[in-house]
């Protein structure tokens, strides 16, 4: 007969090593990142023309793409958090697609939609317009990959509000803009905030459909993600200094994330409503 | 090779971008057992990737740009046969002594390609340095980027050339890809993978000033775990029926 005081210590040490076991295999590979080249080789590299274009890239398509998706984003994910009509699952089940579409997909599909000779090309090029390898083509890629991760983040932020709050603003005079801007949105605005995080990290560590759609190019469309793909051939120590970047960018912004997700959590007006924290509060 | 613990992840990391960014590899499974019979894992220059399979179904293929595949195996990545589309990568490797001596075996030829509608009216060579033409390129570290730079200087037209460059992508199949779908005005790729994508493009053929001699060489890896295999597959590459399989494609012979 074994001891159960035995068994207790048997699972406690299965325990440990699986969870040490785990936790080295997600971080060897950010480990090795880092100390593959000597620390001032590395700083040298986060300060190469082609890394500082890449951050420029990154940025500017970046900053427009979150623009965007911020403030058209905001007030769809309130008029679908708000409103109840049939196929709103639907509607709701488009908005996911693109989260769990291979972005490879999403480029393909990008370039057959607004492609020189995709379905709106021609209607494009009448108007003047060539997205072909351009800036542009970049924020759409980021757009549709990125901003689903802020509509359906937002859409349950939303949803997660009391209603009778927004119903009193309403007796109160508060037009539908006012509710949304005053009310609405200071209330959601850590579930936001973390959702708005989420999307930036996908939008920042967009690869597949901007390089199918938007192509490669040093300071035009060689976002960070692209440069270290171009240059994985041409000079690995390079690539893995902008990849070294890129960790700290994401492990940033998911920090961000995880404290606006908390605050979300102490903070929520109807805790009746359920958990909807797309995050594991800690 | 300083993480060559790591070289296996990275390879593999590489191989999948390959792949999804469309380069249409069939990517290889990384098999260690020596086994005699067991086909070679070869690793080879995007512009073979039709022709390849052509010539030996057995082996397990990954396509790529040149300079990926070589990184690839400097890391230690599984190979046992590695063919580029210039001398210059097995050569680097031979000299690192990963590779035994590099053979040529074909010779391919720069061309221009424009999309079947030929939207920026290229008709030569010259028309690339119009404004406005959007100019698809490989990397500088791919043959074909190597190549189409000495083109451009050939024919003293780099600055205005590069001006229209706006991508430039890390194997041949990506540029053939660009023209193709109608993306890019105009791509400089081998003659042999715009006959593999004819009815999309159309070549235009560079003056013989202006071509670099485009060569293909063959090494067999030495850390590969299937050395007969791979000399058998060199040897069936560099046989009549290889050979003929090749100039079928278009290629020249070495």
């Amino acid at each position: 007969m074994r001891s159960p005081g035995l068994e207790r210590a048997a699972l406690a040490v299965g325990t440990a090593l699986l969870i040490a076991v785990v936790l080295a295999f997600l971080l060897l590979p950010i480990v090795a990142l880092i100390t593959y080249q000597p620390l001032h080789e590395l700083i040298d590299g986060f300060g190469a023309k082609v890394a500082t274009d890449a951050i420029l890239v990154s940025l500017k398509t970046n900053a427009i793409a979150f623009a965007l998706t911020i403030a058209l984003g905001t007030p769809f994910a309130y008029a679908l958090a708000r409103s109840r009509f049939r196929g709103r699952s639907v509607v709701i089940t488009i908005v996911e697609l693109p989260l769990v579409l291979p972005p490879a997909v999403a480029g393909l599909g990008l370039l057959a939609a607004f492609g020189r000779v995709g379905l709106l090309g021609h209607t494009l090029s009448v108007l003047g317009i060539d997205l072909a390898f351009t800036e542009a083509a970049v924020v759409l890629a980021i757009l549709f990959v990125a901003s689903p991760f802020y509509l359906r983040g937002a859409i349950a932020a939303f949803g997660a509000l009391d209603p009778t709050l927004l119903d009193v603003a309403g007796t109160l005079g508060a037009g539908p803009v006012r509710r949304l801007v005053r009310v609405a949105v200071p209330l959601a605005a850590s579930g936001l905030g973390a959702a708005a995080a989420l999307a930036f990290a996908r939008g920042v560590g967009e690869f597949g459909a901007t390089i199918l759609f938007a192509g490669s190019f040093q300071g035009t469309t060689q976002t960070l993600p692209l440069a270290v793909y171009s240059l994985f051939d041409a000079n690995l120590d390079q690539a893995i200094a902008i990849g070294v970047l890129l960790i700290i960018v994401s492990a940033a912004i998911l920090l961000t994330a995880k404290l606006l997700a908390s605050a979300w959590t102490s903070s929520r007006t109807s805790p009746s409503r359920g958990e909807r924290s797309i995050f594991v509060s800690s | 090779m300083r993480i060559s613990h790591l070289g296996a992840p990275v390879a593999v990391a590489g191989s999948a971008l390959a792949v999804a960014c469309g380069s249409g590899g069939t990517t290889a499974s990384t098999s260690h057992e020596a086994d005699a019979s067991s086909p070679p894992t070869v690793l080879a220059a995007a512009s073979l990737t039709k022709v390849f399979p052509q010539i030996e179904a057995s082996a397990k293929y990954t396509f790529g740009g040149s300079g990926a595949l070589e990184t690839d195996i400097e890391q230690g990545a599984p190979a046992d046969v590695f063919a580029a589309a210039s001398p210059k990568q097995p050569a680097q490797l031979y000299a690192k002594g990963l590779v035994d001596k590099p053979l040529e075996f074909a010779t391919n030829t720069l061309v221009l390609i424009v999309p079947s509608d030929n939207p920026a009216h290229i008709s030569s060579v010259s028309d690339i340095t119009k404004p406005g033409v959007k100019l698809v390129i490989c990397n500088a570290t791919v043959p074909c980027g190597d190549y189409a730079r000495t083109a451009f200087k050939n024919l003293g037209i780099t600055a205005a050339a590069m001006k229209n460059v706006v991508s430039q992508t890390t194997d041949v199949t990506q540029t053939v890809a660009e023209v193709a779908l109608g993306q890019a005005d105009a791509g400089f790729v081998y003659i042999t993978d715009a006959k593999a994508a004819a009815g999309k493009v159309k070549v235009i053929h560079l003056p013989a000033k202006a071509k670099p001699g485009a060569k293909d060489f063959i090494a067999v890896v030495k850390s590969g775990s299937h050395q007969a295999a791979a000399k058998a597959f060199v040897a069936t590459v560099l046989s009549p029926a290889g050979q003929a399989k090749l100039e079928a494609a278009g290629f020249g012979k070495p």
